[in-house]
C-alpha cells in the first residue's frame, strides 16, 4: 500500500495544516515514532503560506518528511464574507438577469424599517442574459444561441473580468447548455475561471443555486491562486507526496479539484473538528456524540449520529436577514454569537443580554488590557476564578482582574443590585443558555435525544463552559480531547476522501423502476469511484453509500434517508417506506405509514478510506495524579467560592481521576470541573468527565 | 372597540433574578422557532412551505401574547384575540389536557377562512399555564372560485370555535366535513398535520422550559419581560414630538364598483409616553372582499407602533403594546362586521399602516419610509395539470416590490410589503417543475423606484405563460394611488398588470383586478410591483449616485435628465459642469416626479447589457 512507508528513510509524516482568523494550527503525525506532534502560529492574512511555514519550523516538522499534507483554510469564507474576491460576471438564462438580486424577496425583521437585503456578489451590469430556454421536464424550449453569446462574451474582456459564473435554469435536469456555455466562455476568454450551477448543485431553486455558483466564481481566483502558490511552495520544500484540501462535509478532495470546486472549502475548519470527535469517538466505542466548538467570537455544534457526522444540503452565509445561501452538502453545524469576546450589557429596562456583539480579540475583553471597556465572557471567568490573572496561554499574557471587575460591578452588578460574583455568574449562565440552542438545534430539534449523547467540547474557550452547557440540556458525559487548541487540525489527520453527489429525481415510491434508480445510482458511484481512483493516493477500501431525500406525496420539504444498497437489489419497496418513515417521526414526532411516499433526490457518497493514524498514548499512572501534577489550590465561584484545586494537564497520566470541583489547565486552554462531576483521563490524554448527578 | 391599556408602575416588580429573566426570553424565542420550523417542514402546500404564509405563537393563560414567531406581523393581534375567543367560548372549565381548539372564523381571526387558526392548552402539573397556536394559510376552503365575494357564505367553510381534539382524541365527524367542503382534501388535512406537528412541538418545548426553570421563576420572567418591552416602547415614545398627526390616501376600488376609491385616514395624537391611534376615519366596510375584522384594526396600528417604537425588541409581545390606544369604531373597512366579505383581507391593512407613516413622517422624518408597494402582487391560477389530469390551484407569488427611501438612505428593492415579513416568494424551476406554466422573465423594474435625495427602490415585473389552459384571478390594489414620496421625493410606479393573448399584450386595465380569466396555452399573464417613494428632492440627490443607477440599469438616462438633473456622458460618467448648469436653471419646472417610461407591455427579447 502506497501509505505504508515507514522506514526512516522514507517520507513518514502526515501534516495536517488549519488556517483560522487568528491562528493556524499544525497537527502532524509521525507514523514511525508514532508520536503527535502540533503547532501554532499566528495566520499571516498578508502571505498566508507565511504562517503555515512558520506552525511546521515551530513544530520541527518539515515537508520532505511528509508523504500526505493536509489542509483547511478560512481563505474561502473570508474572502467571500469580506467581499475580497474577483471581478466576476454572471451568464444566466433571458429573462432573468435580476433573479440573483430579487432572491426570495422574504423581509424577516419584519418590523424594522431600515431592513436590508442581501446584496450579490456580481452587479446588476455584469449580469448578462443568454438566450436559450429549457423546460422542467430538460427538454429545449428554446435553443442556444451561441452567436449571441459569443458577442456577449467577448463584451466581458475588455472590463477585465476574472470571473464567470452560469445560472441556466432547469441545468439540474439537463446541463447541455450549461455546459457548451462553458465551453464557448473558455474559448473566448482563456485564462478567466468559468463555473457552472450544475458542477457544484443539480437539485431545483434557482436563487439558491445562483447564488452557490456566483460564490464559487467570486471566490474561485483568489482560492485557487492561493492553492496554487501553496502547491508551488510544497514543491520548493521538498515535498513529494499527495496534497488533499479538507471540504465543508469533513471529507478530502485533491488541490486540483479544490481549485475547481472551492466552495466546497467554505467550511473546512469546523467540518475537520466534526471528523476528530468522530474519529475520537470511534476509538472509545462511542457512535452518537456532539462536537462543541467554542472561540472567541462563535460557538458551533455538530452532531455525530450512529457514528456518522450529519450533514445538511445548504446553508446561509452571513446571518439570517441578509444571508447567501449555498447549496452543496456539507457538514450540519449551527452556529451561534457567542463566544469569549461576547459582551454583557445592559438594555431598556435593565434587560441584561450577552452578545452577539463581541470584543474579538482588538480590543478583546477589560482584561486583556487593550482598551477594552464593556465587560465580557473571559472576564466573568476570571472574576470567577475560572480564568488566572497570571496562567493565561501559560502565563504570556498577564490578565487585569480589577480592571474586569470593576467594568462588571459598573455596567452590570450595580445596575441591577446584584454582587459582583452573582452578576459574573449570571452573564455566564446566559451565554450557556445560548450555546445550549446551538447543541439542540442539531440534536433535540432534530428529534434526536441527547441524554444518550457524549460531548466532546474544543476550541480554546469550549471547556471552561463544558460541564455548565452539559448540565443545562442534559448531557452526562463530557470528552475533552487531547490539545482542544489544536482540534481542527488534529481532526484533518483522520479524514477520508470523498465524494458527494445529488441528482434530483422526482418519482413516486410505488411505481419507480429500479433499473432506472440503479442506473442513475451507478452514475455517481462511477463518477466517484474514478475521482478516488484517480487521485494521488490509494485508499484502503472504497465505500459507496446510498440515501434518498424522500417525502411523502404532496408535501414539499424532504427528509434525507439512507438507506442500506441491498434494499435496492431486492427492489423492497416497503423496506425503503419503512425506512422513511421512521426517519420522519425521529425528526418532526410523527409519520403517515398509511401515506404513499415519493423520492426527490437521489444522493450518493463515495468514499476512499484513508489509512488512519494509530492512536497516540500518554503514559500511565494511577487512579491519583502525581503530586506534581497539582499545580496549586485556589478559590473559584460555584454558586459560591470553593476552594479548588488546579491541576497541569500535562503532567496527568491515564487513568489519573479527580472529582470535581477541579480546574484542568494547559497552554491554551482550562477545563472546569464542577462539584460533582468525576474526570477520568484515557490512555489517548482525553479528559472524559461524568457530569454530576445533580444534572438533569 | 377601544382597547387602552393599563399603566405599569402600580405593580410590584416580581422578585425573578435578571439572568433567568433573559434565559426565559431566549427559551421563548426558541420555542416559536422550532415551532415554525416544523410547520415549514411537514407542510403539504408551497404557500406555507415555500412562501411560508403562516404565524406561530405562545400565549399566557390569559391569552397575552408572549412570543410570536417571525411570520405574519399582521396576525400580532389576531391570533391572541383568537385564543381568548376560544376560552371564552369554552370557559377554562372545559379546556383539558390532550385538547386542541380550532377555528377559522373570519370575524374571530380578523382575516379570512383560508386561516385555520388551532390552539393547544399546555398543562403543567395539573394546572393551565397557558397556549400554543398555529395560524396557516390553507389554499382552498371551499367557496366560489375566482370572482369577487360580496359575503362570507360564498367564501368557503366556516368553522367556529370547536374541538379538534379533546384530551387526545380526534374529532373525525370535523374532519370529514371540512374534507368533503374543500377542494384539494388530502392537501388541507395534510397542512392540518403540520399544524399539529407545530402546536405540539411548542407544548413539548414550552414545558420542557417550565421544567427547567420551575414554573413561578417562568412566569415571573414573562411579566418581567413585558415590562421591559414595555419601557423599550415608552423611551421611543417620549423622544417623539407631542402634537396631532393627520394623512391621508386611498385604495384603488373594492373590485366592484370600479374606479370608486375607498378613503384611507388616519390620526394619531402623540402625548409623553403613549400614543393614540385613531382609525375612526379609515372607510366603511365595502361590498367586495377586501375586508377585514376588527383585530385587524387593532393590528394595524400595533404593527406601526412596534416599527416606530420597538423594531428590533424580540420577542414580539404584549408589554410593547401598553403605551398605545386605539381608537377603533366597528364597520370599517378593517373592522368589518358580519357578513362582509372578507378575502382579500390582507390588503387594505397595509396600506392603513403606510398613511400612518405618513403622517408620523411630520414629527419624526428620520424615523419613517416613504410609501411602499403595499400589495402582495400574488395572482391565483387554477386549471386542469395535463401531467396528471387533475385540478390544481396556485398561488403565484408574492413578487416582492418597492419599499421608501428613508432619510438616510435609498429603499430596498423586490422585497415583500409589510404585511408579510418572512414571506417567500415561490422558486420559478419549482413552479415549472409542478405545474402548467412557464416563467418568461422575473425581473427589476426599471425607473419604477421614486426620485429623491435617497431614491425608492425597485419593483418587479414577472411575466407567466400558460403552458395549458388555466384562469386567472388577480386581486391587486395600488395601481392609482401609487407609493408617494416624503420631503418632496418623487411618487413610485404603482402595481400594475398584463395579458397577452394570441400574442397581443393588453396593460390599460381601470384597476389591477381581473377575475377568473382564461388564459390559452402560450397566452399570458404579467404582474407588476410598485417602487418604494422617493426621500428628499431628486434634484439633490449625488450625481455619483444617479450616475451609477443608470450603468446598473436601476435608472433611466431619460429620468436621469428629467427628475435628478443628471447629465450622463455616453461613457456613463457625470457631466459635472452640464448637471451644474442644468441644475440651477429655474425656468423649467422642477418635477419630482419618475417618469414610468415602459407601460405598453414588455419587449420578450431582451438584449443582454
Amino acid at each position: 500500500m502506497a501509505l505504508e512507508s515507514t522506514t526512516a528513510e522514507l517520507p513518514r509524516l502526515r501534516i495536517a495544516v488549519d488556517i483560522g482568523g487568528t491562528f493556524t494550527d499544525l497537527a502532524a503525525f509521525d507514523e514511525a515514532a508514532g508520536e503527535l506532534r502540533f503547532g501554532k502560529a499566528l495566520s499571516t492574512h498578508d502571505k498566508l503560506v507565511n504562517g503555515i511555514q512558520n506552525t511546521l519550523d515551530g513544530a520541527g516538522v518539515a515537508f520532505r518528511d511528509a508523504h500526505l499534507f493536509l489542509h483547511g483554510s478560512t481563505i474561502a469564507i473570508n474572502t467571500l464574507l469580506e467581499r475580497t474576491g474577483a471581478r466576476t460576471a454572471l451568464l444566466v438564462t433571458e429573462g432573468f438577469r435580476d433573479i440573483y438580486e430579487i432572491g426570495r424577496v422574504n423581509r424577516p425583521d419584519a418590523y424594522n424599517l431600515f431592513f436590508r437585503k442581501h446584496v450579490p456578489l456580481v452587479d446588476r451590469s455584469s449580469r448578462h442574459e443568454v438566450h436559450e430556454r429549457l423546460l422542467a421536464s430538460g427538454a429545449v424550449h428554446k435553443s442556444l444561441d451561441e452567436d449571441h453569446l459569443r458577442s456577449v462574451v467577448r463584451s466581458l474582456k475588455p472590463k477585465g473580468v476574472e470571473a464567470v459564473a452560469i445560472l441556466l435554469l432547469h441545468s439540474y435536469r439537463n446541463p447541455a447548455h450549461e455546459v457548451r456555455v462553458k465551453q464557448i466562455v473558455e474559448e473566448e476568454l482563456p485564462g478567466v475561471f468559468v463555473s457552472a450551477s450544475h458542477e457544484l448543485s443539480q437539485e431545483y431553486r434557482e436563487f439558491e443555486r445562483v447564488s452557490t455558483v456566483a460564490a464559487n466564481a467570486y471566490i474561485g481566483p483568489r482560492v485557487a491562486t492561493y492553492l496554487g502558490e501553496l502547491s508551488e511552495h510544497l514543491d520548493r520544500h521538498g515535498f513529494g507526496g499527495a496534497f488533499f484540501v479538507v471540504q465543508s462535509t469533513g471529507g478530502l478532495f485533491p488541490v486540483e479539484h479544490a481549485q475547481r470546486d472551492c466552495v466546497r472549502m467554505l467550511e473546512s475548519g469546523p467540518a475537520a473538528g466534526v471528523i476528530g470527535t468522530q474519529a475520537i469517538c470511534e476509538g472509545l466505542g462511542l457512535t452518537e456524540a456532539i462536537a462543541f466548538d467554542m472561540g472567541g467570537t462563535t460557538a458551533k455544534a455538530g452532531v455525530i449520529y450512529e457514528g456518522k457526522p450529519l450533514t445538511t444540503g445548504s446553508a446561509l452565509l452571513g446571518g439570517y436577514e441578509q444571508a447567501l445561501p449555498i447549496q452543496i452538502p456539507m457538514t450540519d453545524i449551527h452556529e451561534v454569537g457567542t463566544g469569549g469576546g461576547s459582551i454583557a450589557r445592559l438594555a431598556q429596562g435593565n434587560a441584561l443580554r450577552v452578545g452577539p456583539q463581541s470584543a474579538g480579540s482588538m480590543p478583546g475583553p477589560v482584561c486583556y488590557g487593550r482598551g477594552g471597556t464593556e465587560p465580557t465572557v473571559t472576564d466573568a471567568n476570571l472574576i470567577l476564578g475560572r480564568l488566572d490573572p497570571e496562567h493565561f496561554l501559560g502565563g504570556e499574557m498577564r490578565l487585569d482582574l480589577p480592571a474586569a471587575e470593576r467594568a462588571m460591578r459598573e455596567k452590570i452588578a450595580d445596575p441591577l443590585g446584584m454582587d459582583l460574583l452573582s452578576a459574573a455568574d449570571g452573564v455566564l449562565r446566559i451565554a450557556v443558555t445560548t450555546m445550549s440552542y446551538a447543541v439542540k438545534a442539531v440534536t433535540t430539534e432534530r428529534g434526536l435525544d441527547v441524554g444518550g449523547f457524549t460531548m466532546a467540547v474544543y476550541g480554546g474557550a469550549g471547556p471552561l463552559h463544558a460541564s455548565a452547557i452539559a448540565r443545562e440540556i442534559g448531557i452526562r458525559r463530557v470528552l475533552i480531547p487531547y490539545s482542544p487548541g489544536y482540534f481542527s487540525a488534529y481532526g484533518m489527520l483522520f479524514s477520508d476522501l470523498r465524494y458527494d453527489y445529488v441528482r434530483s429525481c422526482f418519482r413516486r415510491l410505488g411505481t419507480v423502476d429500479f433499473a432506472e434508480l440503479e442506473a442513475l445510482y451507478a452514475a455517481m458511484e462511477g463518477e466517484g469511484t474514478a475521482a478516488v481512483e484517480g487521485s494521488s493516493v490509494r485508499p484502503e477500501s472504497i465505500v459507496l453509500e446510498r440515501a434518498a431525500d424522500m417525502r411523502y406525496v404532496g408535501q414539499e420539504h424532504a427528509v434525507t434517508v439512507e438507506l442500506p444498497r441491498e434494499l435496492f437489489e431486492q427492489g423492497d419497496r416497503e423496506a425503503i417506506k419503512r425506512h422513511f418513515d421512521a426517519q420522519h417521526a425521529i425528526r418532526y414526532g410523527t409519520s403517515a405509514p398509511g401515506e404513499p411516499a415519493e423520492l426527490v433526490s437521489l444522493r450518493t457518497t463515495v468514499t476512499g478510506v484513508m489509512r488512519k493514524p494509530p492512536r497516540h498514548t500518554v503514559p500511565a499512572g494511577g487512579a491519583e495524579p502525581d503530586p506534581e501534577a497539582l499545580s496549586r489550590r485556589k478559590p473559584v465561584y460555584f454558586g459560591e467560592l470553593l476552594d479548588t484545586p488546579v491541576y497541569e494537564r500535562d503532567r496527568l497520566k491515564a487513568g489519573n481521576r479527580i472529582a470535581g470541583p477541579a480546574l484542568i489547565e494547559e497552554r491554551a486552554s482550562t477545563t472546569v470541573l464542577a462539584p460533582g462531576d468525576a474526570l477520568e483521563v484515557d490512555s489517548a490524554g482525553n479528559l472524559l468527565i461524568a457530569i454530576g448527578s445533580d444534572a438533569r | 372597540m377601544n382597547v387602552n391599556v393599563k399603566t405599569a408602575q402600580a405593580k410590584a416588580a416580581p422578585a425573578v433574578d435578571p439572568v433567568t429573566v433573559e434565559i426565559v426570553r431566549r427559551g421563548l424565542l426558541s420555542v416559536t422557532e422550532e415551532m415554525k420550523t416544523n410547520l415549514m417542514r411537514t407542510a403539504y402546500n408551497l404557500i406555507i412551505y415555500e412562501a411560508l404564509d403562516f404565524t406561530v405563537g405562545l400565549f399566557t393563560k390569559e391569552g397575552e401574547t408572549l412570543s410570536i414567531g417571525l411570520g405574519l406581523p399582521m396576525f400580532i393581534r389576531g391570533m391572541s384575540e383568537t385564543v381568548r375567543a376560544k376560552i371564552r367560548h369554552f370557559g377554562y372549565e372545559n379546556i383539558h389536557p390532550g385538547d386542541i381548539l380550532v377555528t377559522n372564523d373570519a370575524y374571530t381571526t380578523g382575516s379570512h377562512l383560508n386561516h385555520f387558526t388551532f390552539t393547544m392548552p399546555v398543562f403543567h402539573d395539573g394546572e393551565l399555564i397557558g397556549f400554543t397556536c398555529c395560524m396557516a394559510h390553507w389554499l382552498d376552503v371551499g367557496g366560489t372560485l375566482g370572482t369577487v365575494t360580496t359575503d362570507i357564505y360564498s367564501e368557503g367553510i366556516q368553522i367556529p370555535i370547536v374541538k379538534y381534539q379533546r384530551r387526545g382524541e380526534i374529532n373525525q365527524e370535523l374532519v370529514d366535513i371540512i374534507a368533503m367542503n374543500v377542494r384539494l382534501p388530502e392537501k388541507a388535512l395534510g397542512d392540518l398535520r403540520a399544524q399539529i406537528v407545530a402546536v405540539t412541538t411548542g407544548e413539548r418545548r414550552y414545558l420542557e422550559l417550565v421544567n427547567r426553570y420551575g414554573w413561578q421563576a417562568v412566569h415571573d420572567s414573562f411579566r418581567v419581560i413585558m415590562d421591559q418591552s414595555e419601557a423599550l416602547a415608552r423611551a421611543n415614545t417620549l423622544n417623539i414630538p407631542d402634537g396631532v398627526y393627520e394623512a391621508e390616501s386611498f385604495m384603488d376600488d373594492d373590485g366592484l364598483d370600479v374606479g370608486e376609491p375607498v378613503p384611507i385616514r388616519v390620526r394619531i395624537e402623540k402625548r409623553g409616553e403613549e400614543m393614540t391611534i385613531d382609525l375612526s376615519d379609515v372607510s366603511r366596510q365595502v361590498r367586495g372582499f377586501y375586508n377585514s375584522g376588527v383585530t385587524t384594526g387593532i393590528a394595524c396600528a400595533q404593527v406601526a407602533f412596534k416599527c416606530l417604537a420597538a423594531p428590533t425588541d424580540y420577542p414580539v409581545n404584549e408589554g410593547s403594546f401598553r403605551p398605545l390606544k386605539v381608537i377603533m369604531p366597528m364597520g370599517t373597512v378593517v373592522s368589518a362586521e358580519r357578513p362582509a366579505p372578507m378575502r382579500v383581507w390582507m390588503t387594505y391593512p397595509m396600506t392603513v399602516i403606510d398613511t400612518i407613516f405618513k403622517a408620523m413622517a411630520k414629527a419624526i422624518p428620520d424615523r419613517v419610509a416613504a410609501g411602499h408597494h403595499a400589495d402582495l402582487v400574488f395572482p391565483n391560477i387554477h386549471g386542469i395539470n395535463p401531467a396528471d389530469g387533475k385540478f390544481y390551484i396556485v398561488g403565484i407569488g408574492p413578487l416582492g416590490g418597492g419599499w421608501g427611501a428613508k432619510a438616510t438612505e435609498d429603499g430596498v428593492s423586490a422585497t415583500v410589503c409589510i404585511n408579510d415579513g418572512d414571506t417567500h416568494n415561490s422558486p420559478s424551476e419549482q413552479l415549472e417543475a409542478k405545474f402548467p406554466v412557464l416563467v418568461e422573465r422575473y425581473v427589476l423594474r426599471e425607473d419604477s423606484g421614486g426620485a429623491g435625495r435617497n431614491r425608492g427602490g425597485l419593483g418587479c415585473e414577472m411575466v407567466v405563460q400558460a403552458l395549458a389552459p388555466f384562469q386567472l384571478t388577480t386581486r391587486i390594489d395600488r395601481v392609482h394611488c401609487k407609493p408617494w414620496g416624503l420631503e418632496d421625493g418623487g411618487e413610485a410606479a404603482g402595481n400594475g398588470i398584463g395579458l397577452r393573448r394570441d400574442g397581443k399584450w393588453e396593460t390599460e386595465y381601470p384597476n389591477a383586478k381581473v377575475f377568473n380569466v382564461r388564459l390559452k396555452a402560450g397566452d399570458a399573464y404579467m404582474m407588476r410591483s410598485g417602487g418604494g417613494g422617493g426621500f428628499g428632492r431628486a434634484t439633490e440627490r449625488d450625481p455619483q449616485l444617479v450616475a451609477r443607477d443608470v450603468r446598473e440599469g436601476y435608472v433611466s438616462r431619460q429620468v436621469a435628465l428629467d427628475s435628478y438633473r443628471v447629465v450622463i456622458e455616453g461613457d456613463g460618467t457625470v457631466d459635472a459642469g452640464a448637471t451644474q448648469a442644468l441644475r440651477a436653471r429655474t425656468d423649467i419646472a422642477p418635477t419630482a416626479v419618475a417618469v414610468v417610461a415602459d407601460d405598453t407591455g414588455p419587449q420578450l427579447d431582451m438584449t443582454p447589457g
